[in-house]
């Protein structure tokens, strides 16, 4: 039989271990599905794949078992996945019964946010299907992965981009009963920003990360709620050359800088990458060029907010796979 | 809001400056200063003291006549220990007095038998010093003072002159060995004491609270009904007027009800 | 006498007692409450009547307002001390019967309570109009009428109001107020509703047979496990009245500064902990134990009446969902079957 498996792959369908079978992808935008969707994904197993699905990190789902002379079909069966998950939120989808345009970049991940969590400071997935919106279809590889706070429960220190929120506290003296549950937490918990002195909290702008957590530990509301911001941190990987974490890249930064920054990477890889490759990360291609021309690329054109804090340098340490333990 | 410098008379929570006349050094972290005062005093009240930016205590008077007054301050905090840079001339803030103090009427012609642990004594030491010079007025007198070591006791010199008049018997936990009095718990010499006429006899309780709980217990094991035994209960206070609500322990305000309390009515109550 | 306003009938009564009086109510602040995205609901100042907010009971009750949560006492420069000198300004609440009633306990406390009156509170207190608004339906953790504070009688306020759909009927007291209300409203007859069940119904425990015996009762080691002292009951609760005296000095001088004083709680760390570090209730279940005794026993032994008035507030806000109506009728049952 013959099969073009880069129309395949692009489709987002695997090529697997077993000739002639393969595996489809489904996205799942912010990570956040409506629940009538998953019969649909169930009828496709059983009738098409071995009844099984496999739950992937990027929160999508994989069906596997199905047939290479089926996928057609089932790109047809999954148009309401795409028609409601994608389209609906704004991707532009030429049609819906072709399947997935694109797999290179991957579904923008997402912890489960302020619609369920306490801690979050945004709502993560809304804010990942506008991203998704943005930069899917697209064929470059690029992981991107939202967070409602910096406890980074989604672990978008191993991503491209991971994107944490953050919280600016405005502290109100007036409401302040002395009690430090803020100042004990951030001590116990985070990074020491709050003091005491003179019966009033201190907040060393420097060290504060914006988690929030002295708004939430509040029994007076001294702690008001204020701006929205986010910390992104970029460049975090595994892989078989040199996993490493991310590194801070911006801090403060609103939610429009974020926006702006995510969509000028496609134009920084256009630039940079190595066609000679299959599919060069992102990853490699700042290893290549540095982070200074990243770094001057990325922010062309986008209007910074004033509270925004950009990383000078960066170096990302990581490990070299090859090296003994 | 502008400031005005109206010093109204009807505002309880304003101070008045008071003189320091003289600093005597009882241990090495606690020292007794007498002030300037034209209080109203009763045995066992308290005020409220303070150095304006360094916060403001509940302390108990635990001397006076008509011209000064004294409290005996341990260094234990901020307050405190500005209170201990201090010298004679300089001014601590005062407002009060605070709470019901003894009543002498009470131990009116009774055996009166004062158990005081620590800084307890200085509540007391007002009420030793008229019970002293006024002993007609008593059945019999005597004080048992317990503190922790020979360094921890307290108005050395006052206890000499009480010696003179009435029997002070002084304990120490641990002993050392200069120490020519007795060693052991309070609660110890109590039990030891010999009450002849205990329908006579009022016995008062100052110290911390594990010392006044098991005192009690030793006076209640001589046979003293619980009416006839007096406490004076030291809380957290924030005001002295019965609003900041720290010192409330079930419907009592010690600061207002208290600090001195029948032990028969008070013996339920807890915090 | 009753009146019926027209929305914009009431708007230019607000807008007319505006140049008089500072007009707080409860409102909806979006997105400020401590969790993100959920909004606030709290007393603050208001100009027309679309921002008082009737639906959801407020999070934190007009206490605050009266007995500010920081009130500077004086001002001492070089050892002299210096009180702020009273305002004229003269304030407006509006505020549900059980708040209402939330404010006798306070004024037991502040104007009743030891040998002088507070004259901090005092001096806010008496320039407050209160207008009840009404409430017949509750929320759902109220328990007002148990506490009989579901009801105020008409010398407890200036007005009392109706919010209907198409404007508000009210009866006003306070004469006056009585010329403003009368020159922009037409007279009807008005009689003030009450609420008389709340889904959450409490039973006090039968004062005769409470005694110290059940402070020993496991109920309260329970508390000791659930509680976290964080505090939020006190914070929302109206009748909490505790504070705490500190001083601060100014950075710039270090011969000037403040003594103030701000609301402390029970259940809070360092509440009953002297100098020196002697603390008298450590366990978290004592201060249970010893809020709820204050609450619903102590109170009324000292007046003449709880100082609970069900607002349920301290249950809203309880982030480890303890619930004092449900520990009120735990205690009534043990009390009942014999401690």
């Amino acid at each position: 039989m013959s099969f073009n498996t880069k129309k395949i792959k692009k489709n987002a369908f695997r090529i697997t271990k077993d000739r002639e079978v393969t595996a489809l992808r489904i996205r799942v935008p912010g990570g956040h599905i409506n629940a009538k969707y998953l019969s649909l994904i169930k009828e496709i197993a059983d009738e098409y794949g071995n009844g099984t699905l496999h739950i992937t990190t990027r929160q999508g789902f994989e069906v596997p078992g199905i047939s290479f002379a089926d996928f057609e079909e089932v790109n047809k069966k999954i148009a309401p996945i795409l028609e409601g998950m994608e389209k609906e939120i704004g991707v532009k989808i030429a049609d819906p019964r072709e399947g997935y345009p694109a797999a290179g970049t991957r579904n923008v991940s997402a912890c489960i946010g302020n619609r369920v969590c306490r801690y979050s400071n945004y709502d993560t997935t809304e804010m990942a299907q506008q991203i998704e919106k943005n930069i899917f279809p697209n064929d470059y590889h690029v992981k991107i992965a939202l967070s409602g706070c910096p406890n980074d429960c989604i672990k978008g220190h191993l991503q491209d981009f991971g994107i944490l929120g953050m919280v600016e506290p405005i502290y109100h003296q007036e409401r302040c009963i002395g009690c430090k549950a803020c100042v004990d937490n951030c001590h116990k918990r985070v990074t020491s920003a709050l003091s005491f002195e003179q019966e009033r909290v201190l907040r060393d702008e420097k060290r504060c990360i914006g988690c929030g957590e002295c708004i939430l530990q509040c029994p007076t509301n001294a702690w008001e709620r204020g701006e929205q911001f986010f910390k992104v941190v970029i460049m975090g990987r595994t892989g078989k050359k040199n996993p490493r974490l991310a590194k801070p890249f911006l801090k403060w930064a609103s939610r429009d800088v974020v926006i702006a920054i995510v969509n000028n990477v496609y134009d920084y890889i256009e630039r940079h990458i190595d066609t000679s490759l299959a599919k060069e990360h992102i990853g490699y291609i700042v290893d290549r060029t540095g982070y200074p021309k990243f770094k001057e690329e990325i922010l062309k054109g986008v209007e910074l907010n004033s509270e925004c804090e950009i990383a000078d340098k960066i170096n990302w340490n990581g490990y070299q796979t090859g090296e003994k333990i | 809001m502008s400031l005005t410098a109206e010093k109204s008379l009807k505002n309880p929570y304003l101070s008045q400056k008071a003189e320091i006349l003289e600093i005597f050094q009882e241990t090495e972290i606690e020292y007794t200063f007498r002030l300037e005062s034209d209080f109203e005093l009763n045995f066992g009240q308290f005020l409220e003291v303070s150095i304006p930016g360094y916060g403001e205590a509940p302390i108990s008077v635990s001397n006076f006549t008509d011209q000064w007054l004294e409290l005996t301050i341990r260094k234990v905090g901020k307050l405190t220990d500005r209170i201990h840079d201090l010298e004679e001339g300089d001014y601590l803030y005062l407002r009060g007095p605070y709470g019901n103090g003894f009543d002498f009427e009470n131990y009116q012609d009774k055996n009166l038998i004062i158990a005081a642990g620590g800084t307890g004594l200085a509540p007391v030491r007002s009420l030793i010093e008229y019970a002293g010079n006024n002993l007609d007025q008593l059945s019999d007198f005597e004080v048992l003072a317990g503190f922790k070591d020979a360094g921890s006791l307290l108005f050395e010199r006052d206890i000499k002159r009480w010696r003179q008049k009435f029997d002070v018997l002084l304990t120490v936990d641990k002993t050392c060995d200069i120490w020519g009095e007795c060693v052991g718990l309070i609660t110890e010499h109590i039990a030891e004491l010999h009450l002849e006429n205990i329908a006579n006899t009022e016995v008062i309780v100052v110290g911390p609270p594990p010392m006044m709980k098991y005192s009690i217990i030793e006076f209640q094991k001589l046979g003293v009904p619980d009416d006839q035994i007096w406490v004076s209960y030291e809380r957290k206070m924030h005001c002295g007027l019965g609003k900041c609500g720290h010192c409330k322990i079930e419907d009592n305000y010690v600061c207002i009800d208290g600090p001195v309390y029948n032990y028969a009515e008070v013996k339920e109550i807890r915090d | 006498m009753g009146f019926n306003f027209s929305e914009n009938g009431f708007n230019q009564l607000l807008e007319s007692l505006n140049q008089d009086y500072q007009i707080y109510a409860p409102v909806r602040k979006k997105n400020k409450d401590s969790f993100s995205a959920n909004d606030l609901i709290t007393y603050d100042l208001i100009k027309s009547l679309e921002e008082i907010e009737l639906t959801v009971k407020s999070k934190y009750s007009a206490k605050e307002i009266v007995f500010p949560i920081r009130e500077t006492l004086f001002h001492f420069v070089e050892g002299e001390q210096f009180i702020a000198s009273d305002t004229d300004d003269k304030y407006i609440i509006f505020l549900r019967p059980c708040d209402r009633n939330a404010f006798k306990r306070l004024d037991k406390i502040f104007l009743e309570n030891g040998p002088e009156e507070d004259i901090y509170y005092k001096r806010l207190r008496e320039n407050v109009k209160f207008f009840v608004i009404e409430c017949t339906s509750g929320f759902d953790s109220c328990f007002c009428v148990s506490m009989e504070s579901n009801t105020v009688e008409a010398e407890d306020y200036a007005a009392f109001l109706r919010f209907e759909e198409n404007g508000v009927s009210c009866e006003v007291n306070d004469q006056d107020l009585a010329v403003e209300f009368s020159s922009q409203a037409e007279e009807i007859k008005f009689e003030p509703q009450f609420i008389e069940k709340n889904k959450v119904e409490v039973k006090l425990p039968d004062r005769e047979k409470l005694t110290n015996e059940v402070f020993e009762h496991q109920l309260w080691t329970e508390y000791s496990q659930r509680c976290i002292a964080c505090g939020r009951c006190n914070t929302s609760c109206p009748t909490c009245s505790c504070f705490t005296v500190k001083d601060v000095l100014y950075d710039e001088n270090k011969k000037s500064g403040e003594r103030f004083r701000r609301w402390a709680g029970c259940h809070i760390d360092g509440f009953t902990e002297m100098a020196g570090g002697h603390n008298f209730r450590e366990d978290y279940g004592d201060r249970m134990r010893y809020k709820t005794m204050h609450k619903i026993y102590d109170f009324g032994e000292r007046f003449d009446f709880d100082m609970c008035v069900g607002c349920g507030r301290c249950d809203d806000v309880c982030p480890e969902y303890i619930s004092f109506s449900k520990c009120i009728n735990k205690l009534s049952t043990i009390i009942e079957e014999g401690v």
